[in-house]
């Protein structure tokens, strides 16, 4: 006969510890404990079952894992916190008795913690620490438009403000900003580094007041960490690039308010003769960032080239040599140019791709979009964007000392090419001559025209954007999850609109992944106009949708042989609806959980349909929906079934089955 | 002592001048105050220090800081007093005051004379006698007695001796009239006291006056003591320090030579300060900025990194600042939105457009929702799931098409009215060519099933419970149950042979002869002669119960049926060969719903409300008791093989019962919306139909393998819907068309249908 088994000594009631146990094991207060789980990023646990993890009680509570705490129990700053505590116990014991001289001896030997082993251990490498920048970003973004006040100290901003504009300076210097998003709550910016997505949203410039329900004293910890984090990531992401961290700081430039023109980039090569080796090294690897995407895209870029009319879409930047002799930071031509001059003809003839050309292709297309032209920035428009967007894309950009200081040029230069304007069109009577002239030469556009641009990844026509017009709208270039309502599909149906197909060819930003500019652009309408095909129920129907693949330039072969088999798939699809009693009748067999869990999926499906054709409005052919459930990272929360909403677009990168977090509340 | 007096006095004199800035009184009577403090307090210090006349100033200041000290209250006494100096010298207010009062000193006065040395004048006082307690040796008390009890005296005419010897005599006493007047007259008696001593009474002095005063107002009676008096640090105040050491040890030398040791420490902190192990002056850590250098050139550690937290959803287009217009909510959109609660919005904002980017405001929740993600960052947990990726219809079973698995009964060939009353029972006859019908009215319906054609109606006088075809093939008659009784009818235009078969199967020329131990059911027979197909050739009586029996059932070869009524013994089985009826069951457990035969075995089912049991009849023993987790049963059929078993029940489930395999359902299905009413398995073709008061027939393939591993096939093939659902009762009987496919159903509508493939 084995042991007896008692209860509560192995298994759940073992693994898992109530928050308050935790608390009373590690001998801390409530608040240092939240901090300690803060820093070192360690989070509840949902047990399978609650009342084996509480002894059997089902009393709501928070467990986290044992071996966590047991983890957290010889933490160093743990010790510190300690020590914190008896500090301020001995500090305060001076003060009250008027010791100032211990007092003051007390407060320089303050025992302070410092959170470099932490960043080692919760990202062992670099790259884990690159892909959880973004909510860092996000917050030393938000904190260096905070006012300072009691709770927030003016340096903490300041500090803030200063690896905000370390960040923008790297991204510029780099030219790995990929998208842009003008949203209701600030904007959203994308940029690769190191093979790594990195999103991150800034408010717009407007004074932060911190409503009286959000804890400060949370956002300061995790601040606290975010600081520290981003400090060693921009250490090793400056001296990867061959630069020196910390960039100085030209403190008469930044009272000027000239932002990120405050900081001077400087090359550390000089410096450190020693570091070369690592950093060829480093640039032969992350330098030129290898993504599979961009691998996948070149290979796409090249299948099609033979058929491609790509002029159009390639702007010819690349071929220019770029003037920014006059930014500030210079930028190392010796690696940038011989990368681009290859990858022009890689595009144009159809060359047998090496490894290299594979490598530099994708950078070369869009990072260096703005780089023939120059901006002037309009007084009432937002210099912090879009001198970081367009500096970003290479362009050069001036603005109005109104706007702070440090601009390269006034607004007299004679090389500027557009003005970023977003007011409404007012004739001036008094113009002078020369001012007329001036306007002639210059394009007036407004601010979206340059987030299109970049989002679209060429040059678009100014006409649509230019001052005081109605701007068409501005879309996501993240893209919604699969069965998403498309603002672009409906458009292309409607009509050969010079103004739709351009706005069609603005949001094609979802198939830049897939496959290379032209091909979207080519695929779209023809595979609208099958759809159409399919759906036309009479032949005046069939005829339009004819019409209109031909001017789509789908030869008449390819469509009819389309057309048939488009319009097989919708008899196809009409005759499930005949089995439908048929498959009711087969579920009654199913078992519960199997019902329960199919009655699940057909009511997200449902949603979902329901939401696009709530946004379709106008009722167009029956979607077919593929069924399968995009695979994707949810956050949800038991209170809030909304976040359960998926979030696809990305699911072609990730993995079939992938982790699914699921949190609540409790 | 003079030194300590003395010292007392500067503190005094230190006092003063803060006492005299808060108390302006004694500027009121500077002279008389001055005046008179002044000879008292010279008196006073005069003969504590006659040997030291050098301290003539402070007197004046002791003496009203003294008086202030002691009773600032009594500057209304020193006044009245002034006035009172006037009358008389005996004021009692004087002596309170114990200032001018001369005679009250117990100390003489000075003489002030030429000092012959300085040549400047000086007082002196006479020599004080030492003596024991000066103020009583100068009372000249005559008696000598001593302290003494005086009674001893009380018989005597002397109350002691005087300092001579001499006796003093009892000074006379008057009566108590004397004593009377005496306090009438004397001014002084009242503050005099009985002398024991003396044995007559004395004026008390001013001083003993005093005292009492002190007395009753609860203060110390000594009027010199001063409560109030400052501290004297005797041993530490300036001037009084020790200066003759407490002990006669000599000071040791540690006292004055330096410390090797300590020596030997400053120089070793001396050289690790100049060597540079010790910084004197550390950086402040508030100013220490934190140092950032390459913290992942070393090799990480080999263990994997913790899961990331999963990024916040990206935004979509809605999000924009200038969406599409279709992304804009409606007035009703934002109504909704805004009636919820902010934790179940679908969106925590509402899309809205702008014309401009400079018109775009500040996002008031950016703050909130940033503190939102932080709280889910560290206080969620997070659980990790698999996500399934699977298409839902895959999880519904492939089944084979219904359409491969024909023949089975797709569409209602016919239809037969019975009047709009209730069609309880119907049965099919073994060839498959009639039907009898009855319903709640009594009426009986004989028709033909592929034309409906009635060929005979039997009128009876209540409600039909249950009919039933015999399975013989040989001879053609059926049973109907009726109040208590169960008629036997040979229905119309047999053939001569069968006809005269069933007759002598139900009316055999010479009855078997009765049973030993005779039933309460009795078996009445026409002659064979006298029947006819109008009236029942047999008819057995039941014993009474309320409800006709609710169930017939044949067992196969035809000669046993089996009847069930309501209440207990309401079982019954009868054996027409012998003409016997028996109970099979003394006690039931539960109410009895159904019987069924075995089609094979000489087993016999029996369902109560919730449980089947199922007996062995040729051994008389209970089986197995099948237990399909159903509330109510309603219904049961037994497959033709034997090993399969259908129970269905009024809360809507369908049991199918693998009976080799455990007496816990094989397959539980729910799919009807109503209550079941009847289940029944094809005689032939793998079907089964199951009807419900949803007013629907389900039509399954229950495809049975002889091998033990392969499970039965269910699959359900049509639903077939046709019957009215009338007061909520839907179809109450479905039987199979024996040699066909086909299915005759009776539904509450008064209808009773054929359904054909």
């Amino acid at each position: 006969m084995g042991r007896l088994k008692q209860k509560g000594k192995a298994g759940a009631a073992k693994a898992y510890m109530t928050r308050s146990a935790a608390v009373k094991k590690l001998q801390c207060s409530l608040a240092d404990f939240r901090r300690l789980c803060i820093l070192k990023g360690i989070f509840p646990r949902e047990p399978r079952s609650r009342k084996k993890a509480n002894k059997g009680s089902s009393a709501p509570t928070n467990f986290y894992y044992a071996k966590d705490i047991a983890y957290l129990a010889h933490e160093p700053v743990l010790r510190k916190l300690r020590e914190h505590k008896a500090f301020a116990k001995k500090l305060s014991r001076a003060l009250g008795r008027g010791e100032w001289s211990s007092a003051k001896s007390l407060e320089e030997n303050k025992p302070v913690y410092r959170l470099d082993h932490i960043i080692k251990e919760r990202y062992p490498t670099f790259v884990d620490a690159v892909r959880d920048i973004d909510d860092a970003l996000c917050m030393i973004f938000l904190f260096a438009s905070l006012p300072s006040d009691s709770k927030v100290s003016p340096s903490l901003i300041e500090n803030c403000a200063r690896l905000a504009a370390e960040w923008q300076l790297y991204v510029m210097h780099t030219h790995s900003l990929r998208k842009v998003f003008l949203s209701i709550k600030g904007v959203y910016y994308q940029a690769e580094v190191f093979d790594q997505t990195v999103t991150w949203l800034v408010p717009y410039q407007f004074t932060q007041t911190i409503p009286s329900d959000v804890d400060v004293r949370v956002m300061l910890t995790f601040l606290e960490l975010y600081q520290t984090l981003l400090g060693f990531v921009f250490f090793k992401l400056y001296t990867d690039a061959g630069l020196v961290y910390p960039p100085p700081l030209d403190v008469k430039k930044d009272e000027g308010a000239a932002g990120v023109g405050a900081f001077n980039l400087q090359e550390a090569k000089a410096a450190r003769p020693t570091t070369t080796a690592a950093k060829s090294k480093v640039v032969e690897v992350d330098g030129k960032r290898v993504s599979s995407k961009d691998v996948r895209q070149t290979i796409k870029s090249i299948a099609t080239s033979g058929s491609g009319d790509k002029d159009v879409e390639m702007p010819s930047v690349d071929a220019e040599p770029t003037n920014e002799d006059d930014e500030e930071f210079v930028e190392d031509t010796t690696e940038e140019n011989p990368e681009d001059a290859p990858s022009a003809p890689a595009f144009t003839t159809a060359t047998l791709p090496t490894l290299k050309t594979l490598s530099t292709l994708p950078q070369s297309t869009s990072a260096k979009l703005f780089a023939p032209y120059t901006f002037w920035l309009s007084r009432e428009t937002s210099r912090p964007i879009f001198e970081f967007i367009v500096r970003s894309f290479g362009g050069r950009i001036g603005w109005p000392a109104t706007s702070g200081s440090g601009s390269p040029f006034d607004e007299s230069d004679e090389s500027i090419t557009h003005v970023i304007i977003d007011r409404p069109l007012v004739q001036r009577a008094n113009e002078s001559e020369a001012e007329k002239e001036r306007r002639r030469r210059r394009k007036y556009v407004q601010p979206q025209w340059v987030v299109d641009c970049v989002n679209a990844g060429k040059i678009l026509l100014e006409d649509l954007y230019a001052q005081g017009k109605t701007l068409p709208p501005h879309l996501s270039p993240f893209g919604e999850h699969a069965e998403a309502y498309d603002p672009t599909a409906g458009l292309v149906g409607a009509g050969e609109d010079e103004e739709m197909d351009e706005d069609e060819e603005v949001e094609g930003e979802e198939d830049e992944a897939e496959g290379s500019e032209e091909e979207a652009g080519a695929a779209r309408p023809a595979k609208s106009a099958l759809k159409a095909a399919a759906s036309a129920e009479d032949d005046a129907a069939l005829r339009a949708a004819e019409l209109a693949a031909e001017a789509a330039g789908i030869d008449y072969g390819t469509f009819e042989k389309e057309a048939k088999k488009a319009q097989k798939k919708a008899k196809k699809a009409e005759a499930p609806q005949e089995d439908e009693a048929e498959q009711d009748m087969n579920k009654m067999l199913m078992s519960n959980k199997q019902r329960k869990l199919y009655e699940r999926m057909k009511y997200g499906q449902k949603k979902r349909t329901e939401e696009v054709s709530l946004l379709r409005r106008v009722p167009t052919f029956a979607c077919g929906l593929t069924g399968a459930l995009c695979s994707d990272k949810i956050w949800s929360r038991r209170s809030a079934p909304s976040r359960r909403r998926r979030n696809g677009a990305r699911s072609r990168d990730l993995p079939r089955s992938v982790l699914l977090f699921l949190y609540c509340f409790v | 002592m003079a030194a300590a007096e003395a010292k007392k006095l500067s503190k005094k004199r230190k006092a003063a001048p803060e006492e005299e800035a808060p108390a302006p009184q004694p500027s009121a009577f500077p002279q008389e105050v001055g005046l008179e403090m002044g000879s008292e307090d010279e008196g006073e210090e005069g003969g504590d220090e006659s040997d030291d006349g050098e301290v003539e100033d402070f007197p004046e200041i002791d003496a009203r800081s003294d008086t202030e000290d002691e009773d600032a209250d009594e500057d209304e006494d020193d006044e009245s007093e002034d006035e009172d100096e006037v009358d008389g010298e005996e004021d009692e207010s004087e002596d309170e005051s114990d200032a001018s009062d001369d005679s009250l000193r117990p100390w003489p006065k000075p003489k002030t004379v030429i000092s012959d040395i300085t040549g400047q004048p000086k007082r002196v006082y006479p020599e004080i006698e030492p003596d024991y307690d000066s103020d009583s040796s100068t009372e000249d008390t005559p008696n000598r007695v001593g302290n003494i009890p005086m009674h001893w005296y009380d018989d005597l005419p002397h109350v002691g001796y005087d300092i001579n010897g001499k006796k003093v005599l009892r000074p006379a006493r008057g009566d108590e009239l004397d004593k009377f007047l005496k306090t009438v007259e004397d001014p002084e008696s009242w503050t005099s006291a009985f002398d024991k001593n003396m044995q007559m009474d004395k004026p008390l002095t001013a001083e003993e006056l005093d005292i009492i005063r002190r007395l009753q107002e609860n203060e110390n009676p000594d009027a010199n003591y001063d409560p109030y008096e400052p501290t004297v640090e005797w041993f530490t105040g300036k001037g009084k320090e020790e200066v003759m050491p407490l002990s006669a040890a000599p000071e040791p030398k540690r006292r004055w030579v330096p410390s090797k040791w300590e020596k030997q420490k400053v120089i070793k902190i001396v050289r690790a300060i100049r060597q540079g192990r010790i910084l004197p002056n550390k950086p402040k850590t508030a100013s220490a900025q934190p140092q950032f250098y390459a913290i992942w050139n070393e090799e990480p550690a080999t263990g994997p990194a913790p899961p990331p937290a999963p990024k916040p959803r990206l935004p979509g287009h809605a999000e924009s600042y200038n969406p599409p217009e279709e992304y804009l909510p409606t007035p009703e959109e934002r109504a909704k939105w805004e009636a919820t609660d902010p934790e179940d919005r679908e969106r925590e904002f509402l899309p809205q457009k702008y014309g401009a980017l400079r018109l775009v405001p500040a996002y008031e929740n950016f703050i909130k929702e940033r503190f939102n993600r932080q709280l889910d960052l560290y206080l969620a947990p997070r659980v990790q799931r698999v996500k399934l990726q699977i298409d839902p219809e895959s999880l519904i079973p492939k089944l084979p098409s219904p359409s491969s698995l024909r023949p089975f009964p797709m569409y209602k060939s016919l239809q037969v009215p019975h009047d709009e009353v209730r069609v309880r029972a119907i049965s099919v006859s073994p060839d498959g060519a009639w039907v009898v019908s009855g319903d709640e009215s009594g009426v009986v319906r004989l028709w033909e099933v592929i034309v409906g054609k009635e060929v005979k109606r039997w009128k009876f006088k209540s409600k039909v419970g249950a009919v039933e075809w015999c399975p013989r093939t040989d001879v053609s008659f059926f049973v109907v149950a009726v109040e208590d009784h169960l008629h036997f009818i040979i229905p119309p235009n047999l053939p001569g042979p069968v006809l005269t078969a069933t007759q002598n199967v139900l009316a055999p020329a010479n009855l078997p002869p009765p049973p030993a131990n005779p039933s309460p059911v009795k078996w009445n027979s026409v002659p064979a002669a006298q029947s006819s197909s109008d009236s029942p050739i047999l008819t057995l009586n039941l014993p009474s119960s309320p409800e006709p029996p609710k169930q017939l059932v044949w067992h196969r070869k035809g000669d046993y049926v089996a009847s069930v009524s309501e209440g207990q013994g309401g079982v019954w089985i009868h054996q027409v060969s012998r003409r016997h009826s028996q109970a099979p069951f003394k006690k039931v457990k539960g109410a009895v719903q159904l019987v069924l035969f075995h089609p094979t075995k000489p087993h016999f089912f029996v369902a109560t409300q919730r449980y089947v049991r199922m007996y062995n009849l040729a051994e008389q023993t209970l089986l197995k008791t099948l237990t399909p987790g159903i509330r109510w049963i309603s219904s049961m059929d037994v497959h033709p093989s034997g090993d399969h078993l259908l129970v269905g029940g009024y809360d809507r489930k369908l049991c199918w019962f693998d009976l080799e395999l455990s007496d816990k359902p094989y397959k539980i299905l729910r799919y009807h919306s109503r209550a079941l009413r009847s289940v029944a398995f094809h005689p032939t073709y793998p079907l089964f139909a199951s009807s419900s008061d949803d007013g629907s027939i389900q039509v399954f393939h229950a495809r049975v393998y002889n091998d033990l591993m392969t499970n039965p096939l269910i699959v359900p093939l049509k639903i077939l819907r046709g019957h009215a659902v009338r007061d909520g009762l839907g179809v109450f009987s479905v039987r199979w068309v024996p040699r066909q496919p086909w299915l005759v159903s009776a539904g509450a509508d008064g209808q009773v249908a054929v359904w054909c493939s």
